[in-house]
């Protein structure tokens, strides 16, 4: 009882440790998330800020790309660190990313490094190459003057050219410039045959800072192509994509999580609908139970008057169930006192007519002797007799008579028919005893001297008593009682039966009669192996029994009981355990008049 | 009269021992017997095992009721020490158990009701005394065989209407034996026409029929063959008849337990290997003269089949 009002609370605690489990787990951070993109799109944009920084580095002004340099850096590397470090940044998501981000950082700062280097290199060569480029045109000028009248307007042609092949390489460069020059050059050198010293020193020296410019245009070019080839534009992809990954994955989780949450919501649910189906139900019950108790109370009167009619036809059934069972008891006991008396009148019934056969063959025997010897006896008295014939006869008579003997055969023949006397009486004896013991031919209630009674049934279990148990008897003078002679010899043969079999081998029965003040006292003592307290106080119950399953009933002392509760006496008894038993039966010298029937029946009931 | 010096020695006299309670029975009977046999007399089992140990007798008949020790114990006790002699119980009632531990125990010849009759008693013990000197000879030795021998050669027959009972012995006797079933009497007699036979398990009536003429008829015919009984309606009567007229070996009743049940077969197969082997000892085994059926019983037929059965005993094939 205890424990189902406990039981509920842990189940309750559970149940929300469950949500606070997976709560939390269903949420996607779509700020953060936003947060995070927006960190990347600036390191993009910064990016690609720089790459058009570095790019127009050739013709902004120096100062001012130098400025924008150092803005743009400086926000590169707060986003990059936005980026790498602290709670909401990329690191420690997942290690593709972080390894995806440490190779974007990794390029990124070389990216820099670069960047400021080409910045430097790009101030330094500029200078040389507006230096330069500012020497042109007094060079051509003077390569012009040098020329020979005749090829100076030719000269002056290319020289023009090449000026402006050299403008434009200085500002805005194209493929072709580079070449360009140089052919340019060469016609120059082609121009004039013959050329003058003048010319050709002039050449030479513009050739030399032609070479200068071409020479720095093309490491400023070549560092450019180094920066802006730096592959962060796909490493940025990659990590994006990385982080867009992962991502994902944790929108997949919590949306298994979401599917776990529904489920389990659900079932919390059919548990709290069940929960309630039952409250309802036991609701009903009360109700039900409610209405039952009340229409119980209002039918109680009849429902008494049933089940008092129910118990009565129980209760005789069982007496007649009791009746059968008492019969068959009776029946059991019958069998073995009868296998007993088969035995006592089969044997001397046996020798009895054997010795009869005996008797009669002997007979037949001695007529032959006797035959044999009148014949002698005739012989010897007739005169005319033949003398070989009578010493024949004489012979025969003679030889019948040795081989006979019969002194002594006639006195076994005494001693059989003897014992076929005596056979007899002890049939005859067990006969009447039988019949004093059936009482049958008496009436049903009669004055009976128990001392006779005990006799008859004494006589009845002789067998099982005879050599192994010594009867010692004690009777007092007894007045006649009035009662039921046989079923009071069936109490006796019942006391002796189970007095002998409580005696284990050897062992004596004593029984004493005495007359009382208002009736008669028999004691039957055993010298058996006597019984426990807890025996002797349901000796009478019905079907209690000592004996092994088959050997007994369990009826024999009920029976005794109800006998003698019946002629209004009484039954104790008392036992030492080891030492032997002592019934005690007390019965009144009348019958009281059965003018209440009802009051004993009720009594033996009880 | 002091029946227990009656000892004579040196005679050529069979000797007969009669033990009972009631001293008017031994005179009787002593006088009964008187110059046929050697007689002595015992008025309870003590006296009479004490007897049995100075000299050792051709016939036992003995009483069943008696103080201090019981026919059956007598007769199980006086097996052990005087195995030759056969042994008869006389006695007035004798309940049911007593008379199938008197089978399986005592392996008796002969169950003879008080009161008897002086021409079947005589004939009876007469019928012993010639079984037991013909097997003087074998007869004193141990009736056991080494168990190692298995005696599974013969094959085992159980007749019973319920054929729940053959696979049930089938079950319990295992692979090493052959055991055929019959659910009635004529099959009973197909088997034995056809199979080598050495025990036939058998309740006590199969189709409604009793089984004692035909076990009788069987023995009759066919000495080796051993019989147990194996029911559930025991009775005095019938078991009496069985042992009488049938020489049953063993009487098992049922629910079979299955120890129970190996034992006897296995010692009835070995039974049936000392028959096969010595058929001087048939006579010990040898059943009362049948009462012939009327022809028109459904039983003449079959109990005439079996007299044309072929003989399967080594020894006298």
């Amino acid at each position: 009882m205890k424990l189902r009002t406990i039981l509920p609370v842990p189940f309750a605690g559970l149940a929300i440790g469950v949500l606070v489990f997976l709560l939390p787990r269903t949420q996607v951070d779509n700020e953060l998330h936003l947060e995070r993109l927006r960190r990347l799109q600036a390191v993009d944009v910064l990016d690609v800020q720089l790459n058009r920084l570095v790019s127009e580095a050739r013709v902004s002004s120096l100062d001012s790309m130098t400025d924008a340099g150092t803005v743009i850096t400086r926000k590169l590397g707060d986003a990059l660190d936005a980026l790498d470090h602290g709670p909401r940044s990329l690191r420690g998501l997942s290690p593709t990313l972080d390894r995806a981000l440490a190779t974007f950082i990794d390029s990124m700062d070389e990216k820099s490094a670069l960047a400021y280097d080409f910045q430097a290199r790009n101030v330094q060569l500029n200078d040389r190459l507006v230096q330069n480029l500012d020497s042109v045109p007094a060079l051509i000028e003077a390569l012009a003057a040098a020329a020979p009248a005749a090829q100076r307007e030719t000269v002056r042609d290319l020289s023009s050219r090449l000026q402006t092949e050299v403008l434009t390489l200085g500002v805005t460069p194209s493929p072709s410039n580079m070449p360009q020059i140089a052919q340019l050059l060469d016609q120059l050198g082609a121009a004039v045959p013959k050329a003058p010293a003048s010319y050709t020193e002039a050449l030479t020296q513009l050739h030399g800072r032609l070479d200068q410019v071409l020479e720095d245009k093309n490491d400023l070019v070549g560092r450019l192509k180094d920066f802006l080839g730096r592959p962060t534009d796909r490493e940025l992809r990659a990590v994006e994509q990385d982080y867009l990954d992962w991502h994902q994955g944790q929108v997949d989780t919590a949306n298994r999580y979401r599917i776990g949450l529904a489920s389990y919501a659900a079932a919390l649910l059919l548990g709290l609908a069940w929960l309630g189906l039952r409250l309802r139900r036991s609701y009903r019950e009360l109700d039900r139970a409610n209405a039952g108790l009340l229409h119980a109370n209002e039918h109680l009167e009849e429902q008494v008057e049933v089940r008092t009619r129910d118990l009565k036809r129980a209760l005789d059934e069982l007496r007649a169930s009791q009746a059968q069972l008492i019969q068959s008891e009776k029946m059991a006991s019958l069998g073995q006192m009868v296998a007993g008396i088969a035995h006592e009148i089969n044997t001397p019934l046996g020798y009895v007519r054997s010795n009869a056969g005996i008797v009669r063959k002997t007979l037949t025997e001695l007529r032959t002797l006797i035959a044999a010897q009148s014949r002698a006896l005739r012989l010897l008295h007739d005169q005319h007799a033949d003398e070989a014939e009578v010493a024949q006869a004489l012979s025969i008579a003679l030889a019948h008579q040795e081989s006979l003997d019969p002194e002594p055969l006639t006195e076994d023949l005494d001693s059989l028919l003897g014992d076929a006397e005596h056979g007899l009486s002890q049939i005859g004896e067990l006969v009447s005893g039988l019949k004093d013991f059936a009482r049958v031919d008496r009436s049903r209630t009669d004055l009976y001297n128990l001392n006779e009674g005990l006799e008859a049934a004494l006589k009845i279990c002789h067998n099982q008593l005879k050599h192994r148990i010594e009867v010692v008897r004690a009777y007092g003078k007894l007045p006649d009682i009035e009662c039921s002679p046989s079923q009071l010899n069936q109490v006796f043969l019942n006391l002796f039966t189970n007095a002998a079999q409580a005696i284990e081998g050897r062992g004596r029965i004593y029984v004493h009669t005495a007359a009382e003040a208002d009736g008669v006292v028999v004691r039957v003592l055993d010298t058996g192996c006597g019984m426990s307290e807890e025996v002797r106080a349901r000796i009478f119950e019905p079907f209690f029994t000592t004996k092994p399953v088959g050997q007994g009933t369990g009826l024999g002392l009920s029976i005794v009981y109800r006998i003698v509760e019946d002629h209004g006496g009484r039954i104790e008894v008392r036992s030492q355990p080891g030492k032997g038993s002592e019934f005690i039966v007390r019965l009144p010298l009348r019958q009281a008049r059965p003018e209440a029937p009802a009051t004993t029946s009720t009594a033996v009931a009880a | 009269m002091n029946p227990a010096t009656a000892v004579s020695v040196g005679t050529a006299k069979p000797r007969v021992l009669f033990v009972d309670d009631e001293p008017r029975v031994l005179t009787s009977l002593r006088m009964l017997f008187r110059g046929q046999y050697e007689i002595h007399c015992a008025q309870g089992g003590a006296q009479a095992l004490e007897l049995l140990r100075r000299q050792p007798v051709d016939v036992i008949v003995s009483d069943q009721r008696m103080p201090g020790m019981t026919g059956i114990e007598l007769l199980r006790a006086a097996r052990e020490l005087n195995p030759a002699a056969m042994r008869i119980l006389l006695t007035g009632y004798s309940d049911l158990n007593a008379i199938i531990g008197s089978i399986n125990e005592g392996e008796i010849f002969r169950f003879v009701a008080k009161p008897w009759s002086n021409e079947d008693l005589t004939a009876t013990v007469a019928r012993a005394v010639a079984a037991a000197r013909a097997s003087l000879a074998v007869a004193s030795a141990r009736p056991d065989l080494p168990t190692s021998e298995m005696p599974a050669s013969a094959g085992v027959l159980v007749l019973d209407d319920d054929p729940a009972v053959f696979a049930q012995i089938q079950a319990i006797l295992g692979a090493g034996y052959r055991v055929h079933g019959a659910t009635g009497l004529e099959q009973a007699v197909d088997v034995l026409a056809r199979e080598r036979v050495g025990v036939i398990i058998s309740d006590t009536r199969v189709q409604d029929q009793p089984v004692v003429a035909l076990i009788g008829t069987l023995k009759r015919h066919q000495p080796e063959l051993v019989a147990v009984i194996l029911t559930d309606r025991a009775d005095a009567g019938a078991a009496i008849e069985l042992i009488n007229q049938g020489q049953i070996y063993r009487f098992i009743t049922k629910p079979i337990r299955e120890g129970h049940c190996k034992i006897a077969v296995h010692s009835a197969l070995r039974q049936h290997q000392r028959l096969a082997q010595q058929p001087e000892l048939h006579r010990r085994y040898e059943v009362e003269p049948a009462v012939e059926p009327p022809s028109a019983s459904p039983v003449k037929g079959l109990l005439d089949r079996i007299r044309a059965l072929r003989v399967w005993a080594s020894g006298r094939a």
